[in-house]
């Protein structure tokens, strides 16, 4: 394979950027959490994932994970993907930092492998933060999952937040992989000129001129999509529409995830 | 550094939105007032930028590799407060989308890493180019210093939050609730992996692009006239007078203490006596977890440990061992560092109230492309 | 200096629309414009045809008021456009909901994160109610032939489907006066004339449509008037067919040019002068 390894990873990764980002297949489908007002969701999935911070108990956990489970099966999101996308990264990343505790917190032994004594308090206090990372990752993956990307940035005015912030948040998703792609054209343009093994300091240099080229280009666009805004009326000012009204579902549905994310946080004490 | 959710406990979480709050309204004050958002478009593509560069997994000297943040050069050429935003921005779509950092943890994320880091770095930066010309190597050292400052002083926050966890927020039985390891653990496991790999990559990414723009993009830097900052957009984002700044900080400050308020537990109840032995398998443990961790640590760490619980000793006044002391005692350390160097950058650069003028000049800064 | 003035008696009865005198426009010490000076009449189709660094896209940005000039000035209807009157909203959201402006680059363009929130974007700016704003996009929207692109993100669109939503985003505030630059630029053929065609049925004879244009195999189509800009200045003001037929001024104006060049490393060589494009 002719491609150095830097530009076959950022190939890689502007793809599943790209789908990541863009792929609104889930969200478009018809489930239980899609066809619900996307403020409610909001709403009611936050209150769940701050349960689950604030639960101080393995069972607890568990089921706060299990309504995740359920929420997704019964809004057609492939477990699958969520395993593959959510869990595995989430597990393996949180239990590398997890796992000394078993082995530091003081406490009754229960288990020895030569000289690595895991403690009970160790064990739990480990589990206690994969689990709850798992619940707190699945629940707010859910949420993105079920909303397509503009919806949720509306529903972000329900809790206060500034319309300038959503419509940096809705720029800067746009033009994300927009420079991904470009990096990477430009990365391939630059390798087909390199021959024979690169050394790491040449790639490197290659990786920052690079930075630097689309740095400069991404300034120069940014001006040129101001003038773009301003020749359409911009004053400074952002407005939204906003398409939502609350049905008779959507505050149901809004009572239950409330109601389930305080059994949580009154439970998980 | 970008932690998950569930590390900390939710009064935690809660206090770090409330200061990162504060900055994040300062600042977009302070964008909305910028020539009617013109800075919008500018900071959601400086934001797009951050996130593409943290994909560049940079080869460093000695084989490993390391990605930058992007932090130092937005806070460069955006100024502290566009710094800030750009990199928050960054960080909530990161969290969004990826589930890199937590939603529960994004104020904890975007106060270290955006709003410390970009302060961390525009203060460095013109401190130590201060004076210096366009061209000069000093400039670009200043930049490369800056890029390494900022990621430096994110950890140690980080490290900080971490550290203060387990003395806050643990059951009957004593076992941790949330982040696990007490700061003198938490914080040279951090630190190790910081000072050298991240560091360098942050370094190296925000010195590069530096270079690269003073030689083809001068008047990004606002080193197009004279060798000096004087225009641009570098200089607009300065602030005009340090009294926000200092503010935002006393607030801050002021808010650490209440996170602990919720969380009632004292100082000193889960000593760490108990791990002094075996701080160094934690260490490099924990260090994995992270990133930019090197394959060993060491060993010589866990008595360097030592130094941060020194300061406490047995003696000292039982006010001192309260929680809520502890807790200011660590805001007061990681901010103090920020506002060391943002104060002697104020103080040595001697601006005052600049800046007026730069709306004007900004707008011939428009042209064809 | 061609100085071919094109007057055909139906225009002079028209109101005189946009009125450049003596523009000059430098950027850090860059020349775009030298002294240009340019009428435009209601209801004109006008070409500005020019290489890349002619002075076209400035012309264009000063004319919808994003640019303004180092000295001479630009009027649009008898108002000159200064910073200052631009920097009034009422000015100047009466200005753009009259003048609208294409831009070149469809990504700097489409900056919202779906195609229903890009046309969307201009009738809100203009404060325009809930029910107004969603029938001009769904309208717009048809007529570009996109409904069914509505919640797409621009990122998955195809290059002619960026362009027209670019241009549906523009034609949703229905302007008197649209000023397009290299609308066809870096398309297919089928979708240049897709462009070409829906830029046709747009004009209703009392429009006004400026296109910047490196492209003389459109000329024809897109206006009765061609104003060749070289170096800043206007060179040739004439119909398109006198401006086709002096392959002099063409040459001059490095508008034709029969050269050398190399794609990817393989010499090539164009052969016909309409097969000019940009090169990376």
């Amino acid at each position: 394979m002719s491609a150095h390894p830097v530009a076959r990873t950022l190939r890689g990764f502007s793809q599943a950027l790209a789908r990541t980002l863009v792929s609104e297949d889930a969200a478009h489908a018809r489930g239980l959490l899609q066809g619900i007002d996307p403020r409610v969701k909001l709403v009611g999935m936050m209150a769940l994932v701050v349960a689950s911070a604030l639960s101080h108990r393995v069972d607890t956990l568990l089921e706060l994970l299990a309504v995740g489970v359920g929420l997704a099966m019964m809004s057609r999101v492939s477990l699958w993907s969520l395993a593959r996308r959510v869990w595995l990264v989430a597990f393996v990343f949180s239990f590398m930092i997890a796992a000394p505790a078993m082995f530091l917190t003081p406490g009754v032994v229960v288990w020895r492998w030569g000289w690595l004594a895991a403690t009970a308090p160790g064990v739990h206090t480990a589990a206690l933060l994969v689990l709850r990372v798992e619940a707190a990752v699945t629940l707010s993956t859910l949420l993105v999952l079920t909303t397509p990307w503009m919806w949720l940035l509306k529903a972000l005015r329900t809790l206060w937040v500034p319309v300038e912030v959503i419509a940096l948040l809705a720029m800067t998703h746009r033009y994300v992989v927009l420079l991904a792609e470009t990096a990477n054209q430009m990365f391939e343009s630059r390798q087909s000129r390199m021959v024979g093994r690169v050394k790491g300091r040449e790639q490197r240099h290659m990786m920052i001129n690079t930075g630097g080229v689309l740095l400069s280009k991404t300034m120069a666009m940014g001006d040129e999509v101001y003038m773009a805004m301003l020749a359409r009326g911009f004053r400074g000012e952002v407005r939204l529409l906003a398409e939502f009204r609350m049905k008779g579902r959507d505050w149901l549905m809004g009572a239950a995830l409330l109601m389930l994310a305080v059994a949580a946080v009154v439970a998980g004490r | 550094m970008h932690i998950p959710d569930g590390y900390l406990s939710p009064s935690t979480c809660a206090t770090m939105y409330a200061a990162s709050a504060g900055f994040w309204w300062h600042a977009l004050r302070k964008t909305r007032r910028q020539m009617m958002g013109r800075a919008l478009p500018r900071l959601a593509l400086m934001a797009a930028f951050c996130f593409v560069v943290m994909l560049f997994n940079l080869p460093l000297p000695g084989g490993t590799t390391g990605h930058a943040l992007g932090v130092g050069i937005a806070a460069i050429v955006l100024g502290p407060w566009g710094g800030m935003l750009a990199v928050s921005l960054a960080l909530t779509i990161q969290a969004l989308f990826f589930g890199d950092g937590g939603i529960t943890t994004l104020g904890a994320n975007c106060f270290n890493m955006a709003i410390a880091g970009s302060l961390a770095a525009w203060g460095i930066y013109h401190l130590l180019s201060m004076g210096s010309t366009a061209m000069s190597r000093r400039r670009l050292v200043a930049a490369a210093l800056a890029g390494y400052g900022s990621i430096n002083v994110a950890a140690l926050l980080a490290a900080i939050e971490f550290g203060i966890q387990p003395m806050l927020f643990h059951d009957a039985s004593g076992a941790p609730l949330y982040a696990p390891y007490p700061l003198h653990v938490a914080i040279p496991a951090m630190m190790a992996g910081h000072l050298t790999i991240a560091g360098l990559a942050e370094a190296l990414m925000t010195a590069g692009l530096f270079g690269y723009l003073r030689r083809n993009e001068p008047a990004l830097l606002g080193l197009a006239k004279s060798g000096l900052a004087k225009d641009g957009l570098a200089t607009d984002a300065t602030p005009k007078t340090p009294r926000g700044l200092w503010g935002g900080l006393a607030v801050l400050m002021l808010l650490t203490p209440l996170g602990i308020l919720a969380g009632g537990a004292a100082w000193g109840e889960w000593a760490p006596r108990d791990f002094a032995d075996q701080a160094a398998r934690a260490q490099i443990a924990s260090a994995s977890g992270n990133h930019a961790a090197p394959a060993a640590v060491p060993t010589g760490l866990s008595k360097l440990a030592g130094v941060w619980t020194a300061p406490l000793p047995d003696y000292a006044p039982h006010f001192v061992k309260s929680a809520a002391f502890g807790y200011f005692l660590s805001a007061i350390f990681g901010v103090g560092i920020i506002l060391g160097v943002v104060w002697l950058a104020q103080v040595f650069t001697g601006r005052k109230g600049e800046g007026t003028e730069t709306d004007t000049a900004e707008k011939s800064e428009e042209r064809e492309r | 200096m061609h100085d071919l003035q094109h007057n055909p008696e139906s225009v002079t009865l028209r109101t005189t629309e946009f009125e450049a005198s003596d523009l000059h426009f430098a950027y850090e010490g860059v020349a775009a414009l030298r002294g240009l000076s340019l009428n435009v009449r209601e209801g004109e189709r006008i070409a500005l045809l020019g290489a890349n660094g002619s002075g076209k896209s400035t012309l264009l940005r000063m004319m919808d008021g994003l640019l303004f000039a180092t000295s001479g000035t630009m009027k649009f209807r008898g108002q000159a456009l200064t910073e200052a009157a631009l920097g009034d909203d009422k000015f100047a959201l009466g200005f753009h909901r009259q003048v609208g402006l294409v831009f070149q680059n469809p990504d700097v363009q489409l900056f919202n994160p779906t195609v229903f929130d890009e046309v969307a974007f201009g009738p809100l700016q203009m404060g325009w109610g809930r029910d107004e704003v969603l029938e001009r996009v769904n309208k717009a929207l048809e007529w570009i032939g996109a409904s069914h692109l509505r919640n797409r993100a621009p990122y998955r669109l195809s290059g002619g489907e960026k362009k027209r939503v670019a241009i549906a985003s523009v034609v949703v505030l229905e302007p008197d006066v649209l000023l397009l630059d290299e609308p066809t630029a870096a398309l297919d053929p089928r979708s240049q004339s897709q462009v070409i065609e829906l830029l046709g049925s747009w004009n209703d004879g009392r429009k006004t449509i400026i296109t910047a244009t490196h492209q003389l195999e459109v000329l024809g189509e897109i206006c009765e008037r061609a104003v060749v800009l070289e170096g800043g200045a206007i060179v040739a003001d004439a119909a398109p067919q006198t401006i086709l037929n002096d392959t002099a001024l063409l040459q001059r104006a490095n508008l034709v040019h029969i050269h050398r060049h190399t794609h990817d490393g393989v010499p090539h060589r164009h052969s016909s002068p309409y097969l000019h494009h940009e090169h990376q």
